[in-house]
């Protein structure tokens, strides 16, 4: 069991600092660009070489390490890390045909950019780890906290997940057909019926250990599967919620984000829920990348502490309260998650 | 051009070069690009020997024969000027 | 176990190499860059092409390095000889890892990213885990699938992580290793930090000048002692270790602090001494920085210092691939009982003074480290035993 003692959330919304999540900040050009803080306790000699993901995830962090103890590990999800510097690398690379190239942005480049950049700032010499693996980079992560949780509770450990929107993402995205081709809005995403989502960005944080005195949230379990069969997916979700079946859920967590061709998965699991559970939905707040499903955490641990929701997630209102909740997420049709989270 | 315009220039290209957040003017011209002083690094002094090679079309093919040209604005301009290509 | 490096296309084949001495660094031949017939590296000579008939794929959406990992992955499941219910289990995770991913295709990837073209064939093949995805797609396997980049040292930790993953009882065997291939990318990023070598790398030589690159893939077949039965066992993974060295996004420690404490953890994990160990499989790349750091962290923890070489000087630093190529290497030192020679080794560094084995010889090890190092200071070390 793992349990979440402190969050840190910058989103598109008013997630970070002063938490605001009642409001809805519209879309603008079909993306959900962060509202980012200003950085404060990064070195200027470190922030001047971030790109945007890194200084999203170790302002995130730092914000949730101040006053605490230095963590025991570092776990990261993310699938494109320094995407952005990557391909400023790549664009030198052509520019100047192989010659004599800055090396600055391909040392910013590496995935696990935002985890080593952590451990530098907090002289941390524990185990440093970065999850890649696309729309499951997050639960991957969470899993590998999990599994720290149980052989060395005391923890705590940083356990996070961080995406940007950069220019280069988006156009790879936007051609494989994964983002609206029509101008669109965040307001309106589930009302559509077209292919595609709205790009989104953001770095989520938690600091969490194996110890359940004075946390907000546990998650109880984390299952995923690789499948584009519907029957595939319900099956597995059936079983996930037949293990769990002595815990009634009061709220599914619904990844659903406007692409009308994976709606039908989100619409069966829906089905399989218990009279009485609600069922609410975020990507129209964050936006649709690889690590959302974090953003969904973020949101379980709000709820419970908040014991209320935005008006604008819910899809269905919930007859029980803020107790246990499931998360349902699927990225790109064939990477399907479920998180079962308790108070 | 004159030497005090070239320092200007080069404190500009050091600040947009390496995305430092002091203003170029702010820098002294005998403060030390490494160590105390800018506090710069070993990637910057690589960075710094790419812009002499845009900029100024001077090529420097060892780091550490760089760092001994590296050493204050006064040190890069008197090399600029005296190796200058561009 | 599975493998494919510039010096063979299986265990078997890189076992020979390793025992004659062999090196599968020269200058690039297949490769298509400015440095081709310049920078040595360690070049698989198999070309993209044969890669895709030999697998009867049609070159759609499928990358170099999605290749050679399914070639090294099949190897080691045809090796293993697992009934086929095994692989699409949901008890049977794969966890891979790779630095590069589709970025191998550097010239599509910059089109695309800069939306020159309508979009080519590879745009969801970039990523680091398009990979594992391919595989998993291929074979179907039913359990946890991860990717793990963290540089150097990705594949050893994709070890660590399968290795934890049975432990814990998330799954009940687990394919776990790495790959990476040749990519302008990173040739010309290493080559903008000054850290390639002009000439065929020196691990822990006095006059080392730097890293050559390489490409490879490897796979270890992890599972239970109990759950194995008849089946053959090549090691037992004793110990592991990761850490942060926290001194440079792009250099280690002079004290080499991460590689000392993550050999130190693995120990601990292990329950061993330091005296226990054998050999160690060094990571040894040949840079001044790594070889220099690297032996001030086994000189700290070992009062006497064990046997040790770096395979790197066969086959130059496959990255993401390192630490499971090296993981196979080391366990067949193990297996056979013998040490591979750390090639064009004269003289030893100043100080350090450390001389690593340069002739292949039988030796008895009951114990094997295994280290990789990289950006960013994340360092692991692994700890394989006599099974």
């Amino acid at each position: 069991m793992l349990y979440i003692h402190h969050t840190a959330c910058i989103s598109p919304q008013q997630s970070f600092g002063d938490i605001n999540i009642e409001a809805l900040h519209e879309s603008v050009n079909n993306q959900l660009l962060a509202m980012e803080p200003v950085y404060a306790g990064i070195p200027p000699g470190l922030l001047r070489r971030m790109g945007k993901a890194v200084k999203m995830g170790v302002g995130a962090a730092l914000s949730l390490l101040a006053d605490q103890p230095i963590p025991a590990g570092i776990l990261i999800g993310t699938a494109n890390g320094g995407m952005e510097d990557c391909i400023k690398f790549l664009n030198q690379i052509i520019e100047y045909d192989e010659g004599m190239l800055a090396p600055g942005n391909f040392v910013q480049s590496t995935a696990n950019a935002i985890a080593s950049q952590l451990g530098l700032l907090n002289h941390n010499h524990a185990y440093n780890i970065t999850h890649v693996h696309r729309g499951l980079a997050f639960e991957n992560a969470l899993i590998d906290a999990m599994m720290l949780t149980a052989e060395r509770p005391e923890g705590p450990y940083l356990l996070g997940a961080v995406e940007e929107i950069s220019t280069y993402n988006f156009n790879i995205d936007f051609l494989d057909g994964w983002f609206k081709k029509t101008p669109d809005s965040n307001l309106r995403l589930y009302n559509t019926d077209s292919n595609g989502s709205l790009a989104g960005e953001g770095a989520v944080m938690f600091l969490v250990n194996g110890n359940p005195q004075s946390a907000l949230a546990s998650v109880k379990s984390v299952q995923f599967l690789h499948s584009d069969d519907e029957a595939e997916v319900a099956t597995a979700f059936g079983n996930f919620l037949n293990k769990h079946a002595d815990e009634a859920i009061d709220w599914m967590i619904s990844g659903e984000n406007g692409d009308q061709r994976v709606g039908h998965f989100y619409t069966r699991c829906e089905s399989m829920l218990a009279p009485g559970t609600g069922i609410c939905r975020f990507k129209h707040m964050c936006g649709e990348f690889s690590t959302a499903s974090a953003i969904g955490l973020w949101l379980a641990c709000y709820m419970i502490q908040q014991q209320k929701l935005p008006g604008h997630m819910i899809k269905k209102a919930a007859t029980r309260g803020f107790g246990k909740m499931v998360i349902y997420n699927n990225y790109k049709r064939y990477q399907h998650s479920f998180m079962l989270i308790g108070n | 051009m004159e030497t005090v315009e070239l320092k200007e220039q080069l404190k500009k290209q050091i600040v947009q070069f390496l995305n430092l957040s002091v203003k170029p003017e702010d820098i002294k011209d005998n403060e030390p690009l490494f160590g105390e002083g800018l506090g710069l690094d070993s990637i910057d002094s690589i960075e710094l020997i790419v812009l002499l090679s845009r900029e100024y079309g001077i090529t420097i093919q060892d780091p550490k024969e760089g760092r001994k040209v590296l050493v204050d604005i006064n040190t890069m301009v008197d090399y600029i000027e005296k190796n200058r290509t561009k | 176990m599975g493998i494919i490096s510039s010096i063979g296309d299986s265990v078997g084949l890189n076992r020979n190499a390793l025992k004659s001495g062999k090196c599968g660094i020269s200058t690039l031949g297949l490769f298509p860059s400015k440095y081709s017939g310049e920078l040595p590296c360690g070049e698989i000579k198999t070309s993209t092409e044969s890669l895709c008939e030999k697998f009867q794929e049609n070159r759609e959406g499928i990358t170099r390095t999605s290749l050679l990992a399914r070639h090294a992955f099949e190897e080691a499941i045809n090796d293993a000889g697992w009934d086929k219910s095994f692989i699409t289990s949901p008890e049977t995770a794969f966890v891979n890892a790779t630095t590069v991913g589709g970025m191998c295709l550097t010239d599509e990837l910059y089109r695309d990213a800069n939306a020159a073209t309508n979009g080519s064939l590879y745009l969801s093949s970039y990523d680091c885990g398009s990979v594992a995805l391919y595989l998993q797609k291929k074979f179907r396997i039913g359990g946890i699938i991860n990717t793990i980049n963290t540089a150097c040292s990705s594949s050893a930790n994709a070890i660590m992580f399968g290795a934890r993953l049975i432990k814990s009882g998330r799954a009940k065997r687990v394919i776990a290793g790495g790959v990476d291939s040749l990519s302008k990318f990173t040739l010309n990023g290493f080559h903008a930090l000054h850290i390639l070598s002009p000439e065929i790398c020196r691990p822990f030589d006095l006059q080392r000048k730097g890293l050559n690159l390489g490409e490879g893939a490897a796979f270890l077949l992890l599972e239970k002692e109990e759950d194995i039965h008849d089946r053959k066992v090549f090691a037992e993974i004793t110990g592991y270790g990761n850490t942060n060295d926290s001194f440079h996004p792009s250099s280690l420690s002079a004290e080499g602090n991460g590689p000392y404490l993550a050999m130190r953890e693995a120990l601990n994990v292990s329950q061993l001494k330091p005296a226990d160990i054998d050999f160690i499989n060094a990571h040894g790349t040949g840079t001044e920085n790594n070889d220099a750091a690297e032996s001030k962290a086994m000189i700290r923890l070992f009062e006497k210092q064990p046997a040790f070489a770096s395979t790197k000087s066969n086959i130059g630093h496959t990255l993401g691939a390192a630490g499971g190529v090296e993981a196979v290497y080391s366990i067949l030192g193990l297996l056979h009982q013998e040490a591979y020679a750390n090639l064009h080794f004269e003289n030893a560094i100043e100080g350090a003074g450390l001389v690593p084995v340069t002739q292949n010889m039988p030796m008895p090890i009951n114990h094997i480290m295994s280290n990789s190092f990289g950006f960013g200071g994340n360092c692991t070390s692994l700890i394989f035993s006599k099974a």
